[in-house]
């Protein structure tokens, strides 16, 4: 008891950095889940074009610009190339389409007239150069069917204005675990940063090397001392964790109490263990209390934004991803991605949920034995 | 007398150089034995073999009678040690640290709370009980250091240099805790190179000097070691070189030194030899304002048994 008493007063002095790092989670995890879109519609978004026509009056030609600005919005600009170019260059428009003199009259011989386009390169230029493409190919199908213009014109309008209706035949509650994900994505950080911050602070009291001393020189075991430390601070790290499974409840409830909670709170337990290992070994590796908040901030913020516990992981370069592979970190984050995609639940879509928490267990066991080699040798160095 | 502890042929090696060698000495019951030696010479390598902190090239190590090994809980159930630099928590008051360093040693809570009061009492920190190590200063925290050490009544205590760099008033307190230690009966084995501490608290003595025992006896036993025997100093004005030839001829006289008006001179084993300098000042008509003698200090010893002075 003389341990673990010792140990909750040493820890009752960092309460502080505790507090802020729950803190920071309930402002920026909590505020971000609060204000986050909760619909499930689906609403098509519509492209800024900018129609420049040097045709004269033509049947095709109105036709193809009545249907361009019936599925975008036509935005005006000021009639000259440098405005245009300006209007790209800062987002006015997405894309500007130039219809060539005797575009119509040229297209019903055949001829295939060159559009020519400008486009800012994002996703509704894209958007905007499918329906391009969409009309024209129609067009050139009905020009090689039929000789009349209005008859052309006719059958473009009705294949063109075929619509299809889109039914979410999910029955997840997507937005809900968009953000139990959000929140336990975000709960890497504040684990890690936790139980690194606490135990390093903890362990670099313990181990002070004239503590240690007089405790080796003591009447306890010091096997037993080193066990009744670890079991102590993993008592610590789980009432942590327990506490951020809480505030779960509190702010995406009605998930939690669903099969995906228990997964996420299984695959968060499983982690909070792998961060009682990686502060074991930080912490026997540095002895300077100093040096634990930098450490914080490398580790945990570090492999926070490797992993995508920030920002989403389909956003990240490959490159970084490769790399976040070898941190525990992303085997937790990729698992609570996979859990909000999961329908069903079976030995199938569980697998690779399984095998990723192995990930994580294989890391803590790899930080363990790293940890037990590294003391032994300081041990016997000293 | 029984022995506390038995240390035979103790050898300490690191790679090529013999941190202590061949060393072979008793600890007695109740004794409080100086380990003196400067820096370097092996004193606090002798207790980290002792206390079984690290592993020796030979010899062996007896406390209590059994031999003492990293696992021998029961022996170091009565063994308090205090190191020279201060280990204590920052986080905790100065009756926590004292509560934790206890309870390695003691479970029962009221058994250790009477142990605590006792060793604060000891060190004089009743004043400072919920103070913690950031408000104490040097001396204090030295102080904290032995309470820590010796709070579970030890049988047989360590104390390595308990007193460097404290103030006069911490120092006293320190010395006056030592001898409350050793009047409750404990044993004490002293490490320090402050040799007026020596003199003042040690039965015995031991100088190290490069791994050896270079000399072991009481105080007194070891000052009859020096070849002098006493030493004067007369502080006296203009001094003519004469008269300090004339000096250097009385008897038993080793060495005189004149210089900023103060003479000093060095007298082999011998009788009444301030009174001969006195009658020859008094003679001679020589003024002077005063005049001391003094015996040999231990450093005086290890000065002519090593040829360097013991703060080297």
């Amino acid at each position: 008891m003389t341990i673990f008493k010792t140990f909750l007063k040493v820890l009752n002095k960092c309460k502080a950095p505790i507090i802020i790092y729950t803190v920071f989670l309930i402002f920026f995890g909590g505020f971000n889940i609060k204000t986050s879109d909760n619909s499930m519609s689906f609403v098509a978004d519509k492209p800024d074009i900018l129609i420049v026509n040097e045709d004269k009056d033509n049947k095709i030609t109105n036709n193809l610009i009545n249907y361009i600005e019936k599925n975008s919005n036509k935005i005006e600009i000021e009639d000259n190339e440098e405005a245009r170019n300006d209007a790209l260059f800062y987002r006015d428009v997405n894309y500007i389409i130039y219809i060539p003199a005797n575009y119509g009259e040229d297209f019903l011989k055949g001829v295939n007239p060159e559009i020519k386009i400008k486009s800012t390169g994002d996703y509704q230029a894209s958007l905007a150069e499918m329906m391009l493409e969409r009309y024209i190919k129609v067009a050139n199908i009905y020009n090689d069917t039929y000789s009349l213009e209005d008859d052309i014109i006719e059958k473009v309008n009705d294949t063109l204005s075929k619509e299809t209706n889109i039914e979410i035949t999910s029955k997840l509650d997507t937005a809900k675990l968009d953000k139990a994900s959000f929140y336990y994505n975000f709960t890497n950080y504040c684990i890690l940063a936790g139980c690194i911050y606490v135990i390093c602070l903890i362990l670099s009291s313990f181990k002070n090397e004239n503590i240690s001393k007089r405790t080796i020189v003591s009447s306890i075991n010091y096997k037993e001392y080193n066990m009744k430390l670890l079991i102590s601070n993993t008592l610590f790290s789980i009432i942590l964790w327990m506490f951020y499974v809480l505030l779960s409840f509190v702010l995406v409830g009605d998930i939690m109490f669903t099969a995906h909670g228990v997964i996420y709170i299984i695959n968060s337990f499983i982690f909070t263990l792998c961060a009682v290992t990686i502060a074991f070994l930080i912490g026997n590796l540095m002895r300077n209390k100093d040096a634990i908040n930098g450490i914080v901030n490398v580790i945990a913020l570090g492999s926070s934004f490797l992993c995508g516990a920030f920002v989403p992981a389909d956003i990240l370069p490959d490159s970084v991803l490769k790399i976040a592979h070898i941190l525990p970190s992303y085997w937790y984050i990729k698992t609570n991605e996979m859990v909000k995609t999961l329908e069903e639940f079976n030995f199938e879509t569980l697998k690779p949920i399984v095998i990723n928490m192995g990930v994580i267990v294989l890391f803590s066991i790899l930080f363990i034995t790293i940890t037990n080699i590294v003391s032994s040798k300081k041990r016997k160095k000293n | 007398m029984k022995n506390v502890i038995e240390v035979k042929n103790l050898t300490k090696e690191y790679k090529k150089l013999k941190a202590v060698d061949n060393l072979t000495f008793d600890v007695y019951e109740g004794e409080i034995l100086g380990l003196l030696g400067p820096n370097g010479s092996g004193k606090s390598t002798t207790i980290n073999c002792i206390l079984s902190l690290l592993n020796f090239s030979d010899g062996s190590i007896k406390i209590f009678g059994k031999e003492m090994k990293p696992n021998a809980y029961d022996l170091k159930r009565e063994i308090g040690v205090v190191f020279q630099d201060v280990a204590i928590f920052d986080e905790l008051s100065v009756y926590d640290n004292i509560d934790y360093f206890c309870g390695l040693y003691i479970k029962d809570k009221e058994a250790r709370k009477s142990c605590i009061e006792d060793a604060i009492a000891l060190v004089g920190l009743e004043d400072f009980k919920k103070f913690y190590p950031k408000q104490l200063s040097g001396g204090l925290l030295r102080r904290l250091n032995i309470a820590c050490g010796i709070a579970h009544k030890p049988k047989l205590i360590f104390l390595d240099e308990p007193t460097v760099a404290v103030d006069p008033q911490s120092r006293n307190n320190i010395l006056d805790g030592i001898e409350k230690l050793r009047n409750n009966g404990a044993t004490i084995v002293y490490t320090t190179h402050y040799m007026e501490e020596v003199e003042i608290l040690c039965d015995r003595v031991i100088i190290l000097d490069k791994g050896k025992i270079i000399a072991s006896g009481t105080t007194d036993e070891l000052k009859e070691l020096a070849k002098i025997e006493e030493k004067v100093s007369v502080e006296v004005k203009d001094l003519d070189e004469k008269y300090i030839e004339d000096i250097k001829d009385l008897d038993n006289v080793e060495d005189v030194d004149y210089s900023n008006g103060l003479l000093l001179i060095t007298y082999k084993k011998g009788k009444n030899n301030l009174v001969e300098l006195m009658d020859y000042l008094k003679k001679e008509s020589i003024k002077y304002n005063k005049i001391f003698s003094e015996r040999p200090t231990l450093n005086d010893v290890f000065l002519e048994l090593t040829g360097k002075e013991l703060r080297d």
